[in-house]
Order: structure tokens, then C-alpha cells, then sequence
């Protein structure tokens, strides 16, 4: 009968995690030295610096007019532009505008190493700039009176209502025959609704202004200004039900 | 620009209409109103004979006046011989031409006199809104005109129309340069002056003109009142741009003595003239009262070079208002008082219209890549501006509003016409 000893459980047992820790260190030593010597056996685009660049110019605005000179009038064209073939496309070789590298363009390496650099820095910094401010709230984005359940559908209405009063405003033309002391003056209401794809289902002049040019006016804005775009869902009920108001003045 | 358009929408509730959003517009678009003048019904043949003329001052006065854009009668789909009342007119056929508003004439003579009737109606409401009859001489076909139409501009405006205003300027003669009096559109000219060299005339409230002459071998300051030419000023070496005041009362003019000219303010006769500037190797020309009487604007060059100057009219405050450009010439004062038109040199040597505001020396441009325009004067109702233009080859007279819109040259000869004045 043999006896058997039960092996403590403070017993030393041969364990395979050395092998494991010094095997995935030279597989993972092994990659990236492969990955080092492809990307930079082929990696990388090439530049074609023989093809034609595309010119990007940043354009601002010119000198201010001589405060001294006369203002001509805004409203007027400007002088006819110069002869197109003034503007002649630059030389490849001496010009420093921005190109774009074809798909198979090598990068600059000199450049590469400069930015990798660069790069490797400012990545500490953001590393150390994370951890300093790790302690602290995360800063929401947004209005202080904003709704924090967002709010969306609100600023669609509000655009949707933008849009109306922009259309409504392009087609707003009165009579220059009222007089300057008459428009001072006016004030006009006039109600409409809105269908479903943005048709002006009805529309009327709820609180007239006393002169029959300027309410006569104020429907004819609205009038040529429809249809109007299709309201957003959520208005849709109220638009057509309620309607909304226009209050002009001059 | 969002949140500036999101401002603009004010959503309160409504008393009646809870829901409803209330969108809040203004900056109106003003323009001129869409007008259709209908060709005029004649009823006999003593009408027929002034009508063509009745017509064309009807439609100019119209057109100019800046306050209607004529429709052109090609585009008319109405019956040239639909009637004159709302009942027998077809609305609809003017509403798809774009008329706003139609006017309707009818003309008929009794052999001495020309009746004209005016009907003016709503073309969207299909009402008559106003209805005017006017009888003239039967040879004054064109005063029947401006007449009614000054009868549709108060409709519209309140105000009096500017149709029945007087217009003086000079033309080239064989001798020199004559001075004519005219109805407001150049029209029906009058010629004042018979020989000699006669320029810068200057209209006399309630009648006649002042004009500087070389009838005396110096040019000096003559007057008429439709009968030979009086002299009312005759002071240093010249005397030029005489002004009456808007009372009539009284009269600046311009003496040169030397190297130097100055104002001078006295009383409309000539009498009493007193020196009110006084920049001795300087020159002070040009004056212009304001309409109440109290100011005189006028271009002095006591800063190196001609800008507009305005003063109390006995010559205290006197204060520079044009600091742009380096050449400011002939002012005129609105009649409503706010602005000063005048004549500049721009940059290009150009010579343009530009209005300065009285209060804040702002600077408006008015004229601009069309020529040379030079010497502006309101109308007396201060909407308008008449101006003498190159414009198409020889100096004519053009008009436009006091901003700048509308520019139209006057249905007259183009003559090497110029200074042009502009009253009651």
C-alpha cells in the first residue's frame, strides 16, 4: 500500500510566466522592429515635386479708403477685374505654396524626424497637462442658460423662424410714397398658417396700421414670400392650428 | 449672425392665440411705387390738339418725381378704350402688368379752355382713390398736366408737388450766354437776357431773376422782372452768386476787391450791403441760405484750397463742414435743412454730386461714373436735386432725388446749358 504525501500548498512549483514575460518581450521586440523596417522600406507617400501645385491664397480685405478722399458709392461694381493672363501659375521650383503629395509620394524625411520630435513633446506636455487636471470637473461645453437635456428641436424652431423672417424681409417692399413722418408710425400684424410641406394655407391682417399702402404691403410680403420651406416636425401641428404673427414696422 | 437673427424673433404669447409666435420685421424695403398712367381719353378734337403734349408732361412729371416707377404702356393688357370709372375699369388686368396704383385722364375743350380730369384708383382694392379737375387756357395743355399731377403728388405725399415750380439757367448764345426762365421740367423757357455774357441766375422769391451781367462792361448784378434788366449790385471788380433769402427779403452775393472776394448780406434791393467774411487773399463765394433764413453756407479756400463753409448770416460762427476731397464747390441748402449739396473734384478729377449733413458732416455721394456733374440745386420742396451734366455729350440738365436715385436728364434741348437755379 503506498502512501501518498500531500504536497504542501506552500511548496515551490515550477511556473511558465518567466517564459511567458521573456517570449512576448522579443515577439513584441520582433514587431516593431519589423514595423520600423517596412514603414521605412515602403512606408509613406511620395511627394511628386514635378507636378502641377495648387495654388491657396489667403485673400484679405485691401487699405481702408483715405479718410480724406471722397467715399464713392458702395452699391457700384468694383473696376473690372485685371487681365486674366496676368495671373499666370508659378514656377513648381519657386513656388511656396501648399501642394498636395500624390498617393505614392515619399515623405520628407528631415521634416518627418522634426515633427516626430515635436510630436513626442507636446505629447508629454499633454500627458502632464492631462494628469494636472485630472482633480478637476470636466468643463461642459455650451450655454450657461442652455436646456441640459439638450436642445435641439428648440434651435431648429427658432432657425425654422429665421428662415421665415428672412424670406418675409426679402419680399418686403413699401411704397416710397408714404411719407417719412406717416412710417414713423406704422405697425402692422398680420397672422397666417403653415402647412405641413410649408404652404400658406390662409393668411390675414390681424391688426391693420390705418394705411392701406403699407397693410396692403405687409400681405404682399407675406403673399410672394410663400411657399415657405417645410416646417420642422415638431412645429408642424402648431404652425398649422395656431399659425404665427408677423409685426411689421418700417 | 444666428443669435442676430434669433434676436429678432420676439415669441410672446398672444391674448387671443396663446400658441402663436409673433416674428417681429422691419427694415422695409421703400420703393417706388409701381404706376400705370393710361393714355389720355380725349372727347373732341380741341382736346385731341393738346393731348400728346398733356400726356408727355404728365408721364415725365411722374417719372422724375421719384416717388412712382411708370409702367411701360407696352406691356399694358387693358383695353385702350376701357372707361374711367372703377366700375367699367377690369382691375385685374392692370394687377398682372404690376400696376399698384392707375391713373386715368380724360380731356375735353370748350374752344378757349382745356378741361382735364384725373382719376387716381387702387388697382388691388379696385377703388378710385382720388378724382381732380383742373381747366386751363387750351394752349397750356402741359400746365394742365403739371397741375393734376401735383394733385396726385399732395394724395400721396401731403406735401406740394414741385410741377409748378420755375427753373432758371443759362444757355449759349451767338453772342455769349443768355438767361432763360422755365416750368420746373425745362420746358415753356422764357429768355431773359438779350446779348451779352449773363450767368449764374438766381430765381427771386415770388418772381423774376437776378443774374450777374457784363452788360456793364464789369460784371455785376443785374435783376429782371420781366422787363429790361435793373442793376442791383455793383460793387468791387465782380459781383456773382446773388442769393435771396427764403423770405425774399434779403440778398448775399459774392465782391471781389483785389485778390480777395467776400460776402457781402444786404437787402433784397441791393441796398445796405454789409461785408460779413473777411479773409483778406482769400476767396469767399458761392452763398446759399438755409430755409430758415439764419445761415449761409458758401465755399471759401482759406484752408488751401475750395471746401464748404457755413455761418450765421452776419457773418459769426463760421465753421468748415467738408473735410474729404480738395476741391468743394457750389453749395446749395436743402429746404428741408438737414443737408448741403455741392459739387467735388474727386480723386480721379471727376467732377460728382455729393450731399454733407448739416449736423454730423457726413458725406454722400450722390453721382458717380456718369460724366461730370456739377452745380446742384434742391427743389424748392427739397425731394429733388437738379444738376448740369455732360452726360451724353453736350451740358444739359438732368434731375434726380435728393439722394441720389432716379437720375433723369429733362426733356430739353442739350446746349451747353448750365447753373442751374430752382423756386417757387
Amino acid at each position: 500500500m503506498a502512501t501518498t504525501t500531500p504536497a504542501s500548498l506552500l511548496d515551490d512549483r515550477p511556473s511558465a510566466l518567466p517564459l511567458f514575460v521573456v517570449g512576448s518581450v522579443v515577439a513584441h521586440g520582433l514587431a516593431i522592429a519589423t514595423w520600423l523596417i517596412l514603414g521605412w522600406a515602403f512606408g509613406g507617400p511620395k511627394v511628386d515635386l514635378e507636378q502641377t501645385p495648387i495654388k491657396a491664397s489667403l485673400v484679405r480685405l485691401g487699405k481702408p479708403r483715405d479718410e480724406k478722399l471722397l467715399p464713392r458709392k458702395e452699391e457700384e461694381a468694383p473696376p473690372p477685374a485685371q487681365k486674366v493672363e496676368e495671373v499666370a501659375l508659378p514656377s513648381p521650383a519657386v513656388d511656396k505654396a501648399v501642394k498636395i503629395p500624390s498617393k505614392d509620394a515619399k515623405p520628407d524625411k528631415s521634416a518627418e524626424k522634426k515633427d516626430g520630435a515635436k510630436d513626442a513633446k507636446k505629447s508629454l506636455f499633454d500627458a502632464f497637462n492631462k494628469t494636472g487636471k485630472a482633480g478637476k470637473p470636466e468643463e461642459l461645453e455650451g450655454q450657461a442658460d442652455g436646456d441640459p437635456n439638450g436642445d435641439s428641436a428648440k434651435q431648429e424652431g427658432e432657425r425654422y423662424f429665421g428662415l421665415l423672417n428672412s424670406v418675409v424681409k426679402r419680399n418686403y417692399d413699401v411704397s416710397s410714397t408714404i411719407d417719412e413722418a406717416e412710417r414713423r408710425r406704422l405697425r402692422a400684424e398680420v397672422a397666417l398658417r403653415i402647412g405641413p410641406a410649408g404652404e400658406l394655407l390662409d393668411v390675414s391682417l390681424v391688426k391693420p396700421s390705418g394705411n392701406e399702402l403699407f397693410d396692403s404691403a405687409v400681405l404682399g410680403a407675406v403673399k410672394k414670400a410663400a411657399p415657405f420651406s417645410a416646417p420642422p416636425e415638431h412645429l408642424r401641428d402648431s404652425l398649422k392650428k395656431s399659425g404665427v404673427s408677423f409685426v411689421f414696422t418700417p | 449672425m444666428f443669435s442676430r437673427v434669433a434676436a429678432l424673433l420676439v415669441l410672446v404669447p398672444s391674448v387671443v392665440f396663446a400658441q402663436r409666435p409673433v416674428i417681429e420685421i422691419s427694415g422695409a424695403n421703400f420703393r417706388p411705387m409701381p404706376l400705370a398712367v393710361a393714355v389720355p381719353l380725349t372727347q373732341d378734337d380741341g382736346a385731341k390738339t393738346g393731348a400728346a403734349e398733356f400726356d408727355a408732361a404728365l408721364s415725365f412729371d411722374f417719372a422724375a418725381c421719384g416717388l412712382f416707377q411708370v409702367l411701360d404702356r407696352k406691356s399694358f393688357l387693358a383695353d385702350a378704350k376701357e372707361g374711367v370709372t372703377a366700375s367699367s375699369i377690369q382691375f385685374p388686368r392692370w394687377t398682372d402688368v404690376g400696376a399698384e396704383s392707375l391713373i386715368k385722364t380724360q380731356l375735353s375743350s370748350d374752344g378757349a379752355n382745356l378741361r382735364g380730369d384725373l382719376r387716381l384708383f387702387s388697382v388691388a382694392a379696385g377703388r378710385e382713390e382720388l378724382k381732380v379737375s383742373e381747366s386751363v387756357p387750351a394752349k397750356d395743355a402741359r400746365k394742365l398736366a403739371h397741375k393734376l399731377a401735383n394733385a396726385v403728388y399732395k394724395h400721396f405725399t401731403r406735401e406740394t408737388g414741385p410741377f409748378e415750380t420755375r427753373i432758371a439757367f443759362t444757355k449759349k448764345s451767338a453772342s455769349g450766354r443768355d438767361v432763360y426762365v422755365a416750368d420746373w421740367d425745362g420746358k415753356n423757357a422764357a429768355r431773359i437776357t438779350n446779348g451779352d455774357v449773363n450767368v449764374l441766375p438766381a430765381l427771386i422769391p415770388g418772381g423774376g431773376v437776378a443774374f450777374t451781367s457784363y452788360r456793364s462792361k464789369k460784371p455785376f448784378l443785374f435783376a429782371s422782372h420781366g422787363g429790361d434788366p435793373v442793376q442791383l449790385v455793383a460793387k468791387g471788380s465782380m459781383v456773382t452768386g446773388g442769393a435771396f433769402s427764403p423770405d425774399g427779403k434779403r440778398l448775399a452775393v459774392s465782391v471781389s476787391e483785389g485778390e480777395n472776394a467776400e460776402i457781402y448780406v444786404g437787402n433784397a434791393d441791393g441796398s445796405g450791403m454789409v461785408k460779413v467774411t473777411d479773409t483778406k487773399f482769400f476767396l469767399n463765394t458761392s452763398p446759399s441760405w438755409s430755409p430758415d433764413g439764419k445761415r449761409i453756407a458758401f465755399v471759401s479756400n482759406r484752408a488751401g484750397n475750395p471746401q464748404i463753409y457755413v455761418m450765421g448770416a452776419d457773418g459769426s460762427a463760421q465753421k468748415r463742414i467738408t473735410f474729404q476731397g480738395n476741391y468743394n464747390t457750389t453749395p446749395n441748402w436743402s429746404p428741408r435743412g438737414d443737408l448741403i449739396a455741392f459739387t467735388a473734384r474727386d480723386e480721379r478729377n471727376a467732377f460728382d454730386l455729393f450731399t454733407v449733413n448739416v449736423e454730423n458732416n457726413k458725406i454722400t455721394r450722390l453721382t458717380q461714373d456718369a460724366s461730370g456733374n456739377e452745380e446742384p440745386v434742391f427743389s424748392p420742396n427739397g425731394r429733388l436735386i437738379l444738376f448740369s451734366s455732360t452726360r451724353g455729350g453736350s451740358r444739359g440738365l438732368h434731375v434726380m432725388t435728393f439722394d441720389g436715385n432716379n437720375q433723369m436728364p429733362l426733356p430739353m434741348e442739350k446746349s451747353d446749358v448750365t447753373t442751374p437755379d430752382w423756386a417757387n
